[in-house]
């Protein structure tokens, strides 16, 4: 079995080899490294600025599970007709999933750019000029700036999994609910949306996975600063294996990340089951 | 309910309706400007002069448009986009067929054969599509360094070929199981055998899940920008999304010439959105949803 095989080779194998070198000093060069069992574990949690990286990445999670979910809803729920005017809008929010998060970096630091940026700018147009700020340089706002970009790429993937389990809403029983007297919000409240609980559940944990493992949009924008106020458990991994050579450490912060992950994926599996029962 | 009360309780709730349906077009419409600004920002920038952005800005339309952001950027004197490109396309390329080809292996002995642990092979496969691939870095980047790889598109080719298998196994394997067993029978009986089988009737009809498959892993890896950042590290093996990051450090003022590059480095996948969007929406969800 060839894809068996070469899946073990670089997907499986690596993964468990972080959780050996998460507990060695190897320092990303040479190969002499010592075992230091579970050194590495108890310098984390210790260490002042993985705390940081840690409270940053529940903000971001929080956040995540929040804004490109329920803006995804909306959008799906309001752009669900086949007309042309929705075929048009859908592709406007589709657009940014096709860009690399790289890109959307890039196009976000210009939007933030504090003279030139078109946040200030308005801000500046209606009278709200005092507002203006540095946004990725201000370590008040770094954060949810780069979250913003984020979600703006992640709000409209959450759209096309909330279209597809649209789909699945039979037009019947949104007429029959029209018929007996309910307006559009309240059968929208306990027609459709209750109709779309495993499409929820599937947009969640994507948007949790999602959430823990950005990298890109950070590293384009902020590289985790000012003063780590945007450094989260990815961006954290990464400088501090590639860039302090620290890879023991490195792969012990690798080991919580994918531990977080796999909270998220065993619950997402046992929701999933459940809902199987619940609908066969 | 008669018609007649039908109609009379539809009547009102008519005008407050249209009241509705205007006011949800405002603010999608709202949505939709706020949400295309960022891109229309950089395809206006990316067609002034450095001077026409230093007194107009970033958002007004191009006074004396022009091209020379992106010759420059392109010129291998300049930004060598155009290697980095070429890179991309090299690396893509195969590692979108080989990721492909192996989920078509995968998925149609799963899909076709009974055989014990067949599940738990599938859930295996399968869920490695959820891993961070933060947690295969060091360890693939320490193998590339044996294997005298590193700095080489060959080991991004090979990480991505295999991290591509689960969801290119997911896909095909739901794919093969809409295929009537009925089929295979049949040509058994005409005496075709295994791999004719496979190679003659299976494989042509793929070709819907393929599309799908080649879209969004073409899509994938040409935007990837981790494991290139990782695994490589001169020009020659450099990556376009690696290229437009070094870009955007070495000058930092050319907003004319980031803009050109982002542009330039997203056209492959804008290609595939605008021409292909059908195949590609529905890879997302089907990455997504199960079956």
């Amino acid at each position: 079995m060839l894809p068996v095989a070469f899946y073990l080779a670089f997907v499986i194998v690596p993964t468990l080899n972080s959780l050996f070198f998460s507990l060695t000093d190897w320092a990303g060069y040479g190969s002499s490294f010592n075992f230091i069992g579970l050194g590495n574990f108890k310098k984390i949690f210790t260490d002042r600025l993985f705390m940081n990286a840690i409270k940053n990445t529940a903000l971001w999670l929080a956040l995540a599970m929040l804004v490109p979910t329920l803006g995804g809803l909306a959008l799906a729920v309001a752009l669900q007709g086949k007309q042309l005017v929705n075929t048009i809008y859908k592709s406007v929010f589709y657009l940014p999933i096709c860009l690399s998060p790289i890109i959307v970096g890039i196009i976000w630091t210009w939007v933030y750019n504090p003279k030139l940026g078109i946040v200030n700018l308005v801000l500046q147009a209606v009278g709200l000029g005092h507002l203006a700020t540095a946004w990725l340089a201000n370590p008040n706002t770094a954060l949810i700036a780069v979250f913003v970009a984020w979600a703006w790429q992640q709000m409209g993937l959450n759209m096309v999994i909330f279209l597809a389990g649209l789909t699945s809403v039979p037009v019947s029983l949104v007429e029959a609910a029209h018929v007996d007297g309910a307006n559009y919000w309240q059968a929208l409240t306990r027609v459709i949306i209750p109709m779309l609980l495993p499409a929820s559940v599937v947009v969640l944990a994507l948007t949790a996975i999602n959430a823990l493992k950005s990298f890109e949009v950070i590293w384009a924008t902020t590289k985790g600063g000012p003063f780590n106020r945007s450094d989260t458990l990815a961006v954290f991994m990464y400088s501090e294996s590639f860039r302090k050579y620290k890879m023991g450490y490195g792969s012990a912060v690798a080991v919580i990340l994918f531990l977080m992950t796999l909270i998220i994926i065993v619950l997402y599996f046992r929701q999933m089951a459940t809902m199987e029962d619940l609908y066969d | 309910m008669t018609s007649a009360t039908v109609r009379a309780h539809h009547h009102p709730a008519r005008l407050s309706r249209i009241a509705g349906t205007l006011l949800l077009f405002l603010i999608l419409t709202t949505a939709a400007i706020i949400f295309i600004l960022p891109v229309y920002g950089i395809v206006v920038t990316s067609l002034k002069s450095v001077a026409d952005v230093s007194t107009g800005g970033y958002w007004n339309l191009p006074p004396n448009p022009t091209l020379d952001n992106y010759m420059r950027v392109l010129d291998p004197e300049g930004g060598n986009l155009i290697q980095f490109l070429w890179n991309s396309l090299k690396l893509t390329i195969p590692a979108s067929i080989i990721s492909i080809s192996l989920g078509i292996l995968a998925g149609y002995g799963l899909a076709k054969y009974s055989f014990p642990g067949n599940g738990t092979l599938f859930v295996f496969l399968v869920a490695g599509m959820f891993l961070p691939p933060q947690i295969a870095l060091i360890p693939v980047f320490r193998m590339m360094n044996q294997l005298g790889l590193y700095d080489t598109l060959w080991s991004v080719i090979l990480v991505h070929s295999a991290f591509g298998i689960p969801i290119c196994t997911l896909v095909m394997r739901n794919f093969f199981q809409t295929v009537p067993d009925a089929l295979r029978e049949a040509a058994f009986i005409d005496g075709a055998n295994e791999y004719q089988i496979f190679g003659i009737i299976m494989l042509p009809l793929t070709l819907p899940a393929l599309a799908v498959l080649a879209t969004l892993q073409f899509t994938w890896i040409w935007n990837d920008f981790l494991w290139p950042f990782i695994l490589t590290q001169h020009e020659s093996s450099r990556t376009i999304m690696v290229g437009i990051m070094n870009l955007t450090g070495q000058y930092t003022v050319d907003w004319g010439g980031q803009a050109a590059a982002s542009l330039v480095g997203s056209l492959p996948t804008l290609f595939i959105f605008i021409f292909f969007q059908r195949y590609f929406i529905r890879g997302l969800t089907l990455g997504a949803v199960k079956g």
